[in-house]
């Protein structure tokens, strides 16, 4: 055993330097190729791509490796350096701008956006996004999990590429590989079991790989002492498991293979329960069944009784999956949560409402809840027709009232004589005592 | 321009003698005053009859002008507070010292009380009993069957009457003297109907009106009642119906989320205009019973979101099956 060789991590060691040594995501690495092949055929239509997909996948390999044998310089900027929007600047500023005639060709990796803290990075994703606007050189980024809201701005600008999990036959050959050039003999079935409990990390394998081999105990029983590396499911994968579930067996261990928490996987799974089952009954029937998920984990969560939840992860694992199964379909692509989205786009008058809120529950002695419906729909039309004096009493504000005046209905009256009008919205028995007015006009008078 | 008052603060009565439709409450509670005999009540009736209003001016009438500067009397909402724990520490605080002036103890209102859940009301229970030697406590509510027996049975329980035809009159008139406004007999009755006998209905409908026009008509009424039924249940139900139950959703989380609407109103919106919908008959008899067990699901705690959308896609599924 000698001391060299544990010295060098293997993944360093044996990370691919050409592209056709990277293992498996045979779609992905084309895709990355045309994309950056492109650039030399004048301005791609996106200036930076995004590469996605579980660790040890491959991304980081595949943008090193290509750089190394095509002579490219790569600047790298990985989550260990400080990331604010000013580091960036600095640190990157100079690369995006063109080599001159005689430098080397450039590409500029910025490794792990996902972990662009927004604290600690602040303005760190604008900085890229503006990097990217004004870049002459391939940018790449890569991410776990690209799908996080505050990585909007750089998905619009980004070729995404996908990776997915390598298969454990893939990362199986690899292993035996690295075992022929390090010259040591590891049990078949070993190699196996390392190659099935990495699923599909090859990073986790080859790390797994050296400690076995390199430990001079029983392989088997260094294996054993590694912690089983629990497949951590991100959210698309995870709805591709619960859809995909055609038996409520399927579903058991769906949720404790994520660090997701039950209630993002719920609002996940509720968001995209119309576009994966488009016929009616059964888009109801699985409603029903997520309804029923929610009163169970509620329940449970309320009462402290935790051995209650299992009936309420069951449902939520497999329960769309069954229903979908009973109609066949094929179900549309995965997307992000719409209601994350509303409450992103609505923050501000979210603020707003709950401003004017307090300053009416203030005066008024109104519960909220009770303000909302009792008040807030006359306060609108009032300050739609005009009313600064009842603003004024509230204290509110030039926005608060601009954002009422916003939400108010259109209520379109000729003062003397009002004219019927398909505005009507009154109950069906108001329209059929309206209707006895012949002459469509109010005067008030007797209407009998 | 000056400020402008909303007339649901401006014609709140300001003592028990303005109090209307409550003829035999009025007496009792004067009486209570004249005796200084005043126990614990419970005052219970539909929105919009002064069960709050009329807890304010007892106690006006009680302390005088400056019940509330003075620290005699305290209102919290229970539909306001983040559950029992943040009441009990507001009542505790209040109800520590006893004013040097005064009758011997002071008057806490918690009003909508039935937004309490069970357990929660007779956490509160024991509230009253640590502190009634210096507190006197007013629940407002609603629903009475839906305040526990424990607190029933140790309240003075007063049922304010639904606002009869002349009492709207009655603030009607007052109103339209004091605001200039033209208004008939007709429009009197249409706001009785409308409102149901909710005079809060009715200062809110005719101020809207009011700012349209002086001259109040049946039709202009008509109109602010139905821009102003607010929550826009009707559209959510008719789009999941029309097949669109994307915009559907949205319109529920326009209305929970941002327009701050309860669930409960949503609930029981969608339950007064299930009846207009036009889908079979024999349908409504499931809809009814799906909204029921909404209903019950999330006064149990469930997501009321989740538990709305089983009937919006229940209607979406009824979609060209229209009558």
């Amino acid at each position: 055993m000698g001391l060299q060789r544990v010295a060098i991590p293997w993944t360093e060691k044996y990370r691919p330097r050409r592209v056709s040594e990277v293992v498996g995501n045979g779609e992905a690495v084309q895709a990355f190729l045309e994309w950056v092949r492109s650039w030399s055929s004048g301005r791609p239509a996106k200036k930076a791509a995004l590469l996605h997909g579980p660790p040890g996948t491959g991304k980081t390999s595949l943008v090193i490796a290509f750089a190394e044998e095509n002579g490219y310089d790569l600047v790298q900027l990985n989550a260990s350096d400080r990331r604010s929007a000013e580091d960036i600047k600095n640190l990157l500023g100079q690369a995006v701008r063109a080599a001159s005639v005689f430098g080397r060709r450039r590409i500029v990796l910025i490794d792990e956006v996902d972990g662009l803290s927004t604290v600690a990075d602040a303005g760190g994703v604008r900085a890229i996004a503006s990097l990217i606007d004004r870049t002459e050189v391939p940018i790449v980024l890569v991410a776990n999990d690209p799908w996080d809201p505050s990585l909007q701005e750089l998905r619009s600008r980004c070729e995404m590429i996908g990776f997915r999990r390598l298969r454990a036959k893939e990362v199986l050959s690899r292993l035996e590989e690295i075992c022929r050039r390090e010259g040591v003999s590891v049990d078949r079935e070993v190699l196996e079991s390392i190659a099935e409990r990495s699923k599909g990390d090859m990073r986790a394998a080859i790390n797994d790989l050296q400690l076995v081999a390199t430990s001079g105990s029983d392989p088997r029983r260094v294996l054993e002492s590694i912690p089983n590396r629990v497949i951590e499911l991100n959210a698309f994968e995870l709805l591709g498991r619960i859809f995909g579930a055609h038996r409520f067996s399927e579903g058991r261990g769906t949720l404790a293979n994520t660090d997701l928490d039950v209630d993002t996987v719920f609002t996940w799974v509720l968001d995209n329960l119309d576009q994966q089952i488009r016929d009616p009954q059964a888009l109801h029937e699985a409603y029903k069944v997520l309804a029923d998920a929610d009163l169970h984990l509620r329940r449970a969560t309320r009462l402290q009784r935790w051995e209650l939840m299992k009936y309420g992860t069951i449902l939520l694992s497999a329960g769309p999956g069954v229903i979908k199964a009973t109609v066949a379909e094929k179900g549309g692509r995965f997307e992000f949560p719409a209601r994350i989205r509303f409450m992103q786009q609505t923050k501000d008058v979210r603020t707003l409402a709950d401003s004017i809120l307090t300053k009416v529950t203030r005066r008024l002695h109104m519960s909220r809840a009770k303000a909302a419906v009792h008040f807030l729909p006359y306060l609108r039309l009032m300050l739609k027709a005009g009313d600064r004096g009842i603003a004024r009493h509230f204290r509110l504000t030039e926005e608060e009232i601009g954002y009422l005046v916003s939400r108010a209905p259109e209520l379109r009256v000729q003062p003397a004589e009002v004219r019927e009008s398909v505005e009507e919205r009154a109950r069906p028995q108001a329209k059929a005592r309206r209707a006895g007015t012949a002459s469509g006009r109010s005067t008030g008078r007797s209407r009998a | 321009m000056t400020e402008a008052i909303p007339w649901i603060e401006k014609y709140r009565p300001k003592t028990l003698k303005e109090v209307i439709n409550q003829e035999a409450i009025v007496t009792a509670l004067t009486n209570a005053i004249r005796t200084g005999n005043i126990p614990h009540m419970l005052f219970t009736g539909p929105p919009g009859v002064g069960k709050t209003a009329t807890a304010h001016a007892f106690a006006r009438d009680l302390y005088g002008e400056r019940y509330i500067e003075d620290g005699h009397f305290l209102e919290i909402n229970a539909s306001d507070e983040r559950g029992i724990d943040v009441i009990r520490e507001k009542v505790k605080n209040f109800a520590r010292t006893i004013p040097m002036a005064g009758p011997g103890f002071k008057i806490l209102l918690l009003d909508e009380s039935d937004m309490l859940t069970a357990e929660a009301q007779h956490a509160f229970r024991r509230v009253m009993e640590q502190f009634s030697t210096t507190c006197r406590f007013i629940l407002a509510a609603n629903y009475f069957n839906r305040i526990i027996e424990p607190i029933q049975s140790r309240c003075a329980v007063f049922r304010f009457k639904p606002i009869e035809e002349d009492g709207v009159r009655q603030m009607v008139e007052r109103v339209a003297r004091n605001e200039g406004l033209e208004v008939d007999e007709q429009v009197v009755k249409e706001l009785y109907r409308i409102s149901e006998g909710d005079l809060r209905k009715v200062l809110n409908l005719l101020q809207t009106a009011s700012v349209y026009s002086k001259r109040i008509t049946v039709d202009l009424l008509y109109r602010v009642a139905g821009l102003a039924a607010g929550i826009e249940a009707r559209r959510m139900m008719e789009l999941a119906l029309s097949g669109n139950l994307t915009e559907a959703r949205k319109l529920l989380w326009q209305a929970l989320y941002v327009d701050g609407v309860s669930e409960r109103e949503i609930v029981s919106s969608m339950y007064s205009e299930l009846f207009y919908l036009s889908i079979p008959e024999t349908e409504k008899a499931k809809l009814f019973s799906l909204l029921g067990e909404v209903d019950y699901r999330i006064s149990q705690g469930a997501t009321p979101e989740v538990q709305i959308m089983t009937v919006l896609s229940a209607l979406h599924a009824l979609s060209g099956k229209r009558s």
